[in-house]
């Protein structure tokens, strides 16, 4: 089950920090993501922090590959 | 059947496993005498110029006390609500409580104290019950039970749905659900349990009402496939319009569980004719903001969800317990 | 956007003169695809089917029967949550629990460290892709033990390919997978490929680009999951992964043995690997009974040549309440999906 948003960081100590998912705050661990700061968005899977991730959604990636086609 | 065949926990989730097991037991109570109703959230006896309402309900619940409320107010809340979205005004609830040895007795009078809380708040008053204690290790802390009654003049069924109805919901729903959820995967959130008793906005709007449920155990998905087929009709939702918080959704999301399926403790789902859906809304908004309209019934079968797309979805009785899902 | 991708989509599948199979290898894909009602809106030349992408359902019999073994030989397990009720000869993990048996089922493996606490002989049954295993990798490091059915996912994929029972025209690849092993690894496969997240406009315009590559006939990888998907990947998730695993013979429902696909614990961990530690007990387990043939198409539609509805026993004894396969039991397995969603 992949989960399709991001978690905020708002706290972090070692391995685990605290994650806001649209309100909901979740430990999550960040072992396996080099570098997680407080502020950063992560995507989180069965508890762990799997990558960073930019606020780019699908309608940006549109836009680029409309300018890269030149359609 | 096989005679090696177990009780699951499925057998309990309100699912279409549930319905099964009750067709069973049902199967074997044939007795009715002048009961009517005797499959619905509460039986009917006519008394002439009146009806007599009666239901019962048990609880277990874990963790016991939670954000908003304990095991005693949707105990409460639970049976006046089963009473209400039949119409009834609830007189009087018995309660029975089990309890398991070395229970804390502080916590036993604060879940009494919160069924107090309700008994005044909907001016439905207990009136019998029974107190039993279990050895250790029998019980996972306490069990309780409500059992009422009500008294109606006509009744509100949960088939009467006609096409055309819009279908109105007195509130965001899956609170009461989420609240238990994240208290038990340690999330925190801002929500509290929906639990509250319904009995005094059904007497308000209950005119208006060709049909009504509380979506507890099944939550939306149960219910309202269960009101689309005893009626005879289809019903489509409006994705742009579910009444789910952010909040709820996400929580939904992280656990991998359908949001159809995530129950309230006091709301309820109702079809009213489109003629009137001004006028029902008007009254239920003083209650809660948030009431709406999700959508509407039409001729047909089966429950869809219109997507934003422009797809449509069927929406199924949920079935297997709400488990968290992950790979 | 949606709808003016919807629109491309209709229009460049007008360019193609030929049905056209896209296979998602993902279960979160299975379910978004279907939630959101997208095949209803694709042409009448494009398919959407469903690969070996749910973890539960690639999982072999034997390693279920295998574990639920252990779980009525007395030794506490620990798994996610779909995987209980998956049957096996010897019945499933929920049926072992109600029979007596310590089984618990977990969100995250952190929990299993938990509950390793209180019972120190507990097997975690690891299970998933590359999105799970390197969780399982530092659990293992933390002291856990594990029945490890983790596997690799490219290797299935070209599996697929080299075996050509279907023709795939291209592949909607994983997000979280990919967020793991980056984009680089799918070059190696050549069929237009996107990597996609799992939203409908992510995968809407993943079906465009696919389908654009294919009217152009200019096959390759494109990702359209950048905002969680790098080039390389995710080094330090990978390192984990390899501390602790080293490539074997995975086995795979429907597939059976893929040579490098599986994730076997390396030397170094094995007094946590359980296949070593309780080899005493897995060596009286009969999995003749494992191999005998049922009725269950499973193996077929994981590899995308049998849909749901073509399996004799679909909605006729097996349902989600029911279930005869792990392609019933998930909510992420094509069976489920179809159950819920196909009307």
């Amino acid at each position: 089950m992949c989960l399709a948003f991001p978690g905020k960081v708002t706290k972090i100590a070692g391995d685990q920090a605290v994650a806001d998912f649209d309100g909901i705050k979740k430990e999550v661990n960040i072992s396996l993501v080099k570098g997680v700061k407080t502020g950063d968005f992560v995507m989180v899977h069965a508890g762990f922090a799997i990558q960073k991730m930019s606020k780019q959604d699908a309608k940006e990636v549109y836009k680029l590959y409309k300018e890269a086609e030149g359609k | 059947m096989a005679n090696d065949e177990r009780i699951e926990l499925d057998h309990g989730g309100g699912g279409y496993k549930s319905w099964q097991l009750l067709q069973e037991v049902r199967g074997i109570l044939k007795e009715r005498g002048k009961w009517q109703n005797c499959e619905d959230d509460a039986a009917v006896y006519d008394l002439g110029n009146q009806k007599l309402i009666f239901t019962s309900d048990g609880f277990i619940v874990d963790p016991i006390f939670f954000p908003g409320g304990d095991i005693g107010k949707i105990a409460m809340c639970g049976t006046i609500n089963d009473l209400s979205v039949m119409g009834a005004k609830p007189l009087g609830i018995a309660l029975s409580i089990v309890i398991e040895e070395g229970f804390p007795k502080s916590d036993l009078m604060k879940i009494v104290k919160s069924i107090n809380q309700i008994s005044k708040e909907s001016g439905v008053p207990v009136v019998t019950g029974d107190t039993k204690v279990t050895p250790k290790g029998k019980l996972d802390k306490i069990e309780i039970t409500t059992s009422g009654v009500g008294i109606a003049e006509e009744i509100i069924p949960n088939n009467g749905i006609k096409p055309d109805d819009v279908i109105i919901t007195s509130g965001d729903l899956g609170e009461h659900s989420v609240t238990l959820l994240a208290s038990r995967f340690n999330y925190k959130t801002g929500l509290k349990t929906d639990s509250k008793p319904l009995n005094k906005e059904i007497e308000k709007v209950g005119n208006f009402l060709n049909a009504c449920k509380d979506p507890t155990r099944g939550g939306l998905a149960a219910n309202i496939v269960e009101m689309a087929e005893k009626s005879k009709v289809k019903i489509v939702l409006d994705e742009e319009t579910l009444p789910y918080k952010k909040e709820v959704v996400a929580v939904s999301e992280l656990l991998g569980i359908d949001i159809f399926s995530l129950a309230s403790e006091g709301r309820f789902i109702a079809a009213v004719s489109p003629k009137y859906k001004g006028q029902a809304l008007a009254i239920l908004r003083k209650f809660n903001p948030e009431a709406k309209i999700i959508g509407q019934a039409k001729k047909g079968s089966g429950v869809y969800l219109k997507t934003k797309l422009g797809s449509y979805r069927p929406i199924e009785m949920p079935k297997g317990k709400l488990i968290p899902r992950i790979c | 956007m949606e709808k003016e991708v919807l629109d491309k989509i209709h229009k460049t599948a007008a360019k193609i003169d030929h049905d056209v199979n896209l296979m998602e290898v993902c279960g979160t894909h299975t379910q978004a695809i279907a939630r959101a009602g997208l095949r209803s809106l694709m042409p009448k030349n494009v398919h959407l089917t469903t690969g070996p992408g749910c973890p539960v359902c690639v999982t072999a019999q034997e390693d279920i029967d295998a574990i639920v073994s252990l779980a009525l030989g007395g030794i506490p397990v620990a798994t996610y949550g779909d995987m209980m009720r998956v049957p096996g000869a010897f019945g499933s993990l929920d049926q072992a629990r109600e029979k007596g048996a310590k089984v618990f089922d977990i969100y995250s493996v952190e929990e299993a460290l938990k509950i390793q606490k209180g019972n120190s002989n507990l097997v975690f049954f690891g299970l998933g892709f590359e999105t799970t295993a390197p969780m399982t990798a530092y659990a293992i490091q933390k002291g856990l033990t594990v029945y490890s059915t983790h596997k690799l996912f490219l290797p299935a994929m070209k599996a697929l390919l080299e075996i050509g029972e279907l023709k795939i025209d291209g592949y909607i690849c994983p997000g979280h997978v990919s967020a793991i092993i980056g984009t680089r690894p799918y070059e190696e496969i050549k069929a237009p490929q996107v990597i996609t997240g799992f939203n409908p406009d992510d995968i809407l315009l993943a079906v465009y680009m696919l389908l654009e590559q294919i009217a152009n006939d200019d096959p390759k990888v494109e990702n359209e999951y950048q905002r969680v998907v790098h080039p390389e990947g995710n080094p330090k998730a990978l390192a984990e992964i390899f501390e602790v695993f080293e490539p074997g013979d995975g086995n795979w429902r429907g597939f059976g043995a893929i040579p490098g696909s599986g994730l076997d614990i390396k030397k170094k961990y094995e007094a946590q690997n359980a296949k070593i530690k309780y080899k005493s007990i897995l060596d009286k387990v009969d999995f003749t009974k494992s191999r005998r043939k049922t009725a269950c198409k499973c193996g077929e539609i994981i590899r995308g040549l049998k849909l749901p509805s073509q399996c004799p026993v679909f909605q006729k004894g097996c349902t989600p309440d029911r279930p005869i396969g792990p392609c019933m039991v998930s909510v992420e397995g094509a069976c489920n999906v179809e159950y819920r969603y196909g009307k």
